[in-house]
């Protein structure tokens, strides 16, 4: 019997409407987990060269992850793969709420999707019995409507995912929505799963998960538990604001413990970062040409963390999760609750296009999570137009008579519903802001902050140059979720891998800004070390807490009964990443295309502010991070050794 | 191992009933079968059979038990987590959601919300990685 994972993928062909088993070998396993591991293993080998995003020919999958379901912690998040229509190359994006253990207790690793369906379809699995249903009663409606009614019609009990209307309208900044308002929204695979006419996949199974030492895995479970439970007495929400006027002023820095933020999360959520990262120059604010000059904490204090929590009915936990960084909110307008907007969604709707409603961003927030959108990609393609519609590139007459200026509530949400509906100028900006400016011309392009395509998030790479580089140079660019060097610090892989250095107790800001080869190598590890996590199933946040403290490894050897050290599993991370990395040449994307916009390189810099008079050699860093892969240097191209030593086919 | 029926069945579809995986087949009064891949030993089928005619994945008889007899789980709320494994686990459903119930503790903790559908099965138990959650026949007494 296998151990952790359930050894059976289902492939389903929606043109000719056939559900099949695969079994995949235990090799498979051994060598990539299963996850994100597990759907860059299938897509790699399967998708054509050259296939069409939203074509029959790509491949859209759904991975649930090595240690979901297990007695582990952090361990519930499923990642949703695909060919990206956005950047054209590697896509991926995780989610969690309760989908990830769906997919095994079904009995299957992963489900995957290939075709297009002649009319709108669901996926409907009953304990062994999977078909395909008639959706077009459901189509065209939103995320959370499609989620009640079909839990309506196959049980309480059944996990479901699904796009909205966005994703129907093949938006190319649509996600796939699950648990009412969860949404693996990056990389554009929402519009992959719409132009497959597939509207949802509904789980319902009971099967067991087996482990090899389920008493092992309790006892690390528990003392994991004791890291992320303990309490911690903490101010109210708005002295952040001056921690992060602090951290902006001092030159010195000591690297950061992740208990502290798993503290704050466990309070707030994200958004206790809020003004902090506002303050410290950590998030970008007015299109990423603004600084905390144009939002000091005057403005900042209308996203005080505690405002959140005063908004909060109960605290939401994804599957597996012990900290609870989610909520359940209530909010002014027509819907009752939503979930609690993050860090990232309220940053982009407000600070990014200096709105400073509060009410507006809930009421966003629940709007984009109906439709299935990227609450990250629309705010920044909002900045974009208001930054266009500001600078003359786009007139009245554009927008629909729109006044897009900076910070006009009315104007940011009614070009937000007509994105979300593709509607007159909604219709142009509903593609991301790289389809946008390539339509819209006139010197746009200056103003569209992508990488490859996607909208970084709100993490300032000026800031924090790691950020830069994890934009850049990832196979999916434009994460905010594989490395910094904030996330090396707070990983401390140091202290389970060997070989890996530690960073010095205390050093000046200046020293951050330089790349050189220690920096390339920490990058490198976080892209390995997230690979391989997601690979697992894990949460990012959980993994902030440190890698000793929240035990991957030891869970992962407890789990299957294998005797793998931490650097073999990184070495999954590895190939996990150079077959991402390799998919991307397979379908002919130049890697130095990812580079993000000038302005986020601080090119040139900006003259006031947090980031004033930096700017990141995004080149040096990207070249370094390839050496350091095993990719050729000049291109970026994994070389035939290092393809070889990995054992990549 | 799954549990599987002897050839003391007498197809009274009880079990068929009762299986929270569909894995239990066969027609009225004739012999049931036991689909081995679909089985997750969940036992209900043994404590609902009138006839013995189930024996559990050792190999045992299954003995059949008054409904009101089958183990309930109960929480520990000081040591539970509020990780919603258990009620994921759950097979039939019956785990579900206490709400906010303290001013001061936000977090949504499990409670045995359907107590009439749950069938004992201990999953929760088993599952349930800071052991919070154990199992009792007897009726629960409410805390004066």
């Amino acid at each position: 019997m296998k151990k952790a994972c359930m050894g059976k993928i289902l492939n389903v062909d929606l043109t000719r409407g056939e559900i099949k088993e695969e079994i995949i070998p235990d090799e498979v396993y051994q060598k990539h987990l299963s996850g994100m591991g597990l759907g860059a293993y299938i897509l790699y080998n399967r998708v054509p060269a050259g296939a069409d995003p939203l074509g029959p020919d790509n491949i859209l999958g759904f991975c649930s992850g090595m240690l979901t379901g297990t007695g582990s912690f952090f361990s519930g998040r499923w990642t949703l793969v695909g060919k990206s229509p956005l950047t054209g190359g590697w896509g991926d994006a995780n989610c969690g709420g309760t989908f990830s253990p769906a997919i095994k207790r079904c009995g299957y690793d992963a489900i995957f999707f290939t075709g297009i369906s002649a009319k709108p379809v669901y996926l409907c699995i009953k304990n062994d019995k999977a078909q395909l249903l008639d959706a077009s009663k459901i189509w065209g409606k939103d995320a959370v409507e499609t989620e009640d009614l079909l839990r309506n019609t196959h049980g309480k009990k059944s996990a479901v995912a699904v796009i909205g209307p966005s994703g129907e309208k093949l938006s190319l900044i649509s996600g796939v929505c699950n648990d009412k308002g969860r949404i693996a929204a990056r990389s554009g695979l929402g519009a992959v799963m719409g132009s497959k006419k597939l509207k949802a996949v509904v789980l319902d199974g009971v099967q067991r998960i087996a482990v090899h030492d389920l008493g092992a895995i309790k006892k690390l479970s528990q003392k994991c538990a004791k890291w992320v439970t303990f309490p911690v007495p903490l101010p109210p929400g708005g002295i952040f604001a001056f921690v992060g006027s602090f951290m902006r002023i001092t030159s010195v820095l000591f690297p950061q413990d992740g208990m502290l933020y798993r503290t704050i999360l466990k309070k707030w959520g994200t958004v206790g970062m809020n003004q902090l990262s506002s303050e410290m120059g950590d998030a970008p604010l007015k299109n990423w040409g603004g600084s905390n000059v144009d939002f000091p904490i005057k403005k900042s204090k209308k996203i005080n963390p505690d405002l959140f929590t005063d908004a909060e009915i109960v605290k939401y936990h994804c599957y597996a999760c012990p900290l609870g960084c989610g909520g359940i909110c209530t909010l002014k307008g027509e819907y009752s609750h939503t979930h609690k907007p993050e860090y990232e969604s309220v940053l982009a709707l407000s600070g990014l296009c200096m709105n400073e409603d509060l009410d507006s961003v809930f009421y966003l927030n629940e709007l984009l999570n109906r439709a299935g959108m990227d609450t990250i990609s629309a705010g920044g393609t909002a900045a974009f137009a208001i930054e266009c519609y500001e600078k003359g590139i786009l007139t009245i007459k554009d927008t629909d008579g729109l006044d897009l200026k900076w910070g006009n509530t009315e104007a940011i949400v009614a070009l937000i519903k007509k994105m979300i509906a593709r509607e007159g100028i909604g219709d142009l900006l509903a593609d991301g802001t790289k389809v946008a400016a390539k339509k819209i011309g006139k010197g746009s392009e200056h103003y569209a902050i992508h990488a490859g395509g996607q909208e970084p998030a709100m993490h300032d790479g000026r800031n924090d140059p790691g950020f830069n580089l994890h934009y850049c140079a990832e196979p999916a660019p434009g994460r905010h979720t594989i490395g910094a060097y904030l996330y090396y610090e707070m990983f401390q892989l140091w202290k389970t891998v060997k070989g890996l250095p530690s960073p010095s107790p205390l050093y000046t800001k200046n020293s951050k800004y330089l790349a050189n080869e220690e920096q390339a190598e920490w990058a490198v590890a976080c892209s390995k070390f997230m690979s391989f996590a997601n690979a697992a199933g894990m949460c990012l946040f959980g993994l902030f807490i440190g890698s000793k403290r929240v035990p991957t490894f030891a869970w992962l050897n407890a789990a299957t009964g294998w005797n793998k050290t931490p650097e073999e599993y990184m070495e999954i991370g590895e190939r996990i990443q150079t077959i991402k990395q390799a998919f991307n040449f397979k379908h002919g994307i130049d890697p130095k295309t990812f580079k993000i916009n000038e302005r986020a390189l601080g090119r040139p810099p900006q003259t006031e502010g947090a980031n004033k008079g930096r700017s990141v050699d995004i080149e040096t860093m990207m070249s370094a991070y390839w050496k350091r892969f095993g990719w050729d240097e000049q291109t970026g191209k994994p070389t035939n050794e290092t393809i070889k030593r990995l054992g990549i086919s | 191992m799954s549990h599987t029926i002897t050839i003391k069945c007498n197809g009274c579809g009880a079990c068929v009933k009762m299986c929270p995986a569909d894995a239990i087949s066969g027609e009225k009064d004739k012999l049931h079968l036991i689909s081995a891949d679909l089985c997750i030993n969940c036992g209900v089928c043994g404590k609902i059979c009138p006839e013995a005619a189930i024996n559990d994945e050792l190999g045992a008889v299954c003995l059949r038990m008054k409904k009101s007899a089958w183990p309930k789980p109960r929480f520990d709320l000081k040591k539970c987590v509020a990780c919603i494994n258990c009620i994921e686990t759950c097979p039939v459903g019956s785990i579900g959601f206490t709400g906010r119930t303290l001013p001061k503790d936000p977090h949504n903790y499990p409670c045995l919300e359907n107590e009439k559908t749950c069938i004992g099965c201990s999953f929760c138990a088993l599952e349930c990685p800071v052991d919070a959650i154990a199992m009792f026949s007897a009726p629960i007494k409410a805390a004066s």
